[in-house]
């Protein structure tokens, strides 16, 4: 029997019962839809996640941070001036301290919470010069005490032209110090000298759109503190040897108390989540579709009952058990296709629907909490559907089915044509 | 002297009823010639259906031989035997066409299972259904035809792929005595002008009688033998 015919049998056979047929093709549909539109949703987060992050990161730092990983510490307290001890070592370009709080700043009676940095502006601007730049104003290169500059956030908080602060403004920075007792708030007034372009994404370091920055002078006289939360390394090239051996010497210089992390293992290490909820997700919804399989295979089992004198037919007209298989693989690879088919479409579309629902302000915030030192900002994440992933679909969508349509399709081919010709 | 084309020797069939082994055919012994007709006439339960769904390759004997043109149907694996019975025309009491195809879809059903083109095949099945009297109800579903259109169908359905024989059970049992008579008619036709082998199942004596010759059978042995 030609392949043309076997699928056109088959394909009458399925004509037959137009609501079965629905029915189970709408298993597979949901199935693959749901595998379809929770990869393309965690791929376009995850491509929408490390542009931004190529953005905040420069793969040529190195972060230093005391104790146990990103803004971690413990007994041991990172120096100011242990920037300038990385400073000397072999392949380092530039070392610079940064010294992180948590303040409140007021402008025109209006107040709000901000993680003020202290840093040297220079520096910072030479290591991340794609991201400190200023919008308005000018980043000075010899910075008054009292200099700020602020991100694009802190600026423009409603995102509608209604300034919290610019260039020319005075702001006035409280810091509560819990060392203290009783309990003490610092207060200064700086001058707004220059608000941040929008960077947006995350960073691990780099500059942000929700911070306001200060000289690293002012922040250790205003702070009183000597210690910093981190310090960032520019080396001379991002060369994996490189980073490994300046690690390692930084690591031997100060002490086994340092964290050095670089930003491609950040990156790496984020990636990798990446990767793993990917695949526990498209798991789960691996396991919709084992469902719809098991429903295929139920609905098979029934109909090869129902058409046993049909088999028996067949059989005495001179079809072989092989071929009796194939028209039954025929029928689940008709139906596991067109739902494969319809099932991608539907996923997709699922997919657009839920990053609109969801929207682009909080897509990506749920990762707010995964450093200190990490941050999220606005990012639109447009579902990526790629080749591999509809190959993939239409590969696993027929590869269940015809599995499950296996056993049916066996018996079928099993039966013996004189009894499948008395069965009523 | 014509050669023979079907020859059992001591064919037994032996069906288990749970536990109980119930003997249908008990040492048939039958030699069929090239362009017979050959009624086989018993009562119900004689074993003639046994018999006949032997020689139609659709069950195994638990004894004796069973040679078609020559060849040990017993020594067949599952695969040549669909291949002898596409080489074999069946025609049952129940007509069983497809209900879902139209006449014409039935008749070309077995030579699309030979492997036969589209073209091909459906000329063959509007020449078939013309010999057999339906060239104007060949795009008509079975439920649409009445009991003898729809045998006709199934009759030329059994000779679409050129068979050796045809095999018929029954085939005017479903069908009233106008178009039993008209059937009766067509297959004698065939077997008088296209040479067709026919080997025909009923327990109607005067049917049986329209064949050449009958085998009396009885309780699962053929008992006696008569020329009309
Ligand atoms: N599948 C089966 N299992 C058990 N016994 C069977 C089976 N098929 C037939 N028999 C028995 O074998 C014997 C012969 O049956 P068979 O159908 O060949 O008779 P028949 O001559 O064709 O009868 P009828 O004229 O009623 O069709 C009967 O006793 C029947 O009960
Ligand atoms: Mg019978």
């Amino acid at each position: 029997m030609r392949i043309i015919d076997m699928f056109s049998y088959a394909f009458s056979a399925i004509r037959l019962r137009k609501l079965r047929a629905g029915l189970t093709t709408l298993g597979v549909v949901i199935g693959i839809a749901a595998i379809v539109a929770l990869l393309s949703i965690t791929q376009g987060l995850q491509t929408a996640i490390s542009s931004q992050l190529q953005r905040g990161f420069a793969t040529d730092t190195l972060i230093v941070s005391a104790g146990g990983g990103l803004g971690g510490g413990n007994e041991f307290n990172l120096l100011v001036k242990d920037a300038q001890t990385i400073r000397e070592l072999e392949n380092v370009t530039a070392s610079i301290a940064v010294i992180q709080r948590i303040c409140y700043v007021k402008s025109s009676g209006l107040t709000r919470r901000v993680t003020v940095i202290g840093v040297d502006f220079v520096a910072y601007r030479d290591i991340y010069s794609s991201t400190f730049v200023a919008e308005d104003g000018e980043i000075p290169l010899n910075p008054e005490e009292d200099a700020v500059i602020v991100g694009k956030q802190v600026s423009d908080p409603w995102n509608n032209g209604t300034l919290f602060c610019t260039t020319g403004d005075t702001l006035e920075i409280i810091w509560t110090n819990t060392t203290a007792r009783p309990l003490r708030n610092e207060t200064y007034t700086g001058r707004v000298v220059a608000v941040l372009r929008e960077v947006g994404g995350f960073t691990v370091g780099g500059p942000s759109d929700s911070r306001v920055y200060i000289p690293i002078s002012k922040a250790q006289s205003f702070f009183g503190t000597e210690t910093c939360e981190l310090i960032i390394v520019k080396l001379k090239s991002d060369d994996k040897a490189m980073i490994d051996s300046t690690a390692k010497a930084i690591r031997e210089a100060l002490g086994s108390g340092v964290t050095v992390t670089s930003s491609t293992a950040v990156l790496n290490i984020i990636s990798n989540v990446f990767s793993t909820i990917e695949l526990f997700l498209a798991g789960i919804a691996a396991i919709s579709l084992l469902v719809a399989g098991i429903g295929i295979m139920n609905i098979m089992i029934v109909s090869v009952m129902e058409r046993t004198r049909e088999i028996g037919i067949l059989k005495a007209l001179g079809m072989k058990n092989r071929q009796v298989l194939l028209i039954f693989l025929c029928e689940a690879a008709i139906i596991g296709f067109l739902g494969t088919l319809i099932g991608i479409g539907a996923g997709w579309s699922l997919a657009q629907i839920v990053v609109r629902i969801f929207g682009s302000s909080s897509g990506a915030g749920g990762l707010r909490q995964a450093g200190q030192a990490v941050v999220s900002n606005g990012t639109t994440i447009t579902p990526v559907l790629t080749p591999t992933v509809i190959l993939g679909a239409i590969v696993f969508g027929l590869a269940v089915t015809m599995l499950f349509a296996l056993y049916p399709a066996w018996i079928a081919a099993k039966l013996k044509p004189v009894e499948a010709l008395r069965y009523e | 002297m014509a050669k023979t084309i079907i020859k059992t020797v001591d064919l037994r069939k032996t069906y288990m009823q749970g536990k109980i082994p119930v003997e249908a055919l008990r040492s048939v012994n039958l030699e069929v010639e090239e362009g017979e007709f050959l009624s086989i006439l018993g009562p119900s339960g004689s074993g003639k259906s046994t018999l006949l769904n032997l020689i139609g390759a659709l069950d195994k004997p638990t004894g004796g031989r069973l040679f078609i043109e020559n060849i040990d149907v017993s020594t067949l694996n599952d695969n040549q035997l669909a291949d002898l019975r596409m080489k074999i025309g069946f025609v049952f009491q129940f007509f069983n066409l497809i209900p879902r195809f139209t006449a014409k879809e039935n008749v070309e059903l077995p030579m699309a299972i030979a492997g036969l083109s589209k073209g091909v095949r459906g000329k063959r099945a509007e020449e078939l259904l013309e010999m057999v009297g339906l060239a104007s109800r060949m795009n008509h579903k079975p439920t649409e035809l009445s009991g003898g259109e729809q045998q006709r169908v199934a009759i030329a359905r059994a000779l679409a792929n050129n068979p050796r024989f045809l095999l018929m059970d029954e085939p005017t049992g479903n069908i009233d005595s106008k178009n039993a008579f008209e059937i009766m008619q067509l297959v004698k036709k065939l077997n008088e002008e296209k040479g067709v082998t026919i080997i025909m199942v009923t327990h109607d004596q005067r049917l049986a009688a329209e064949a050449r010759r009958t085998v009396h059978m009885l309780d699962g042995m053929i008992v006696s033998e008569t020329v009309n």
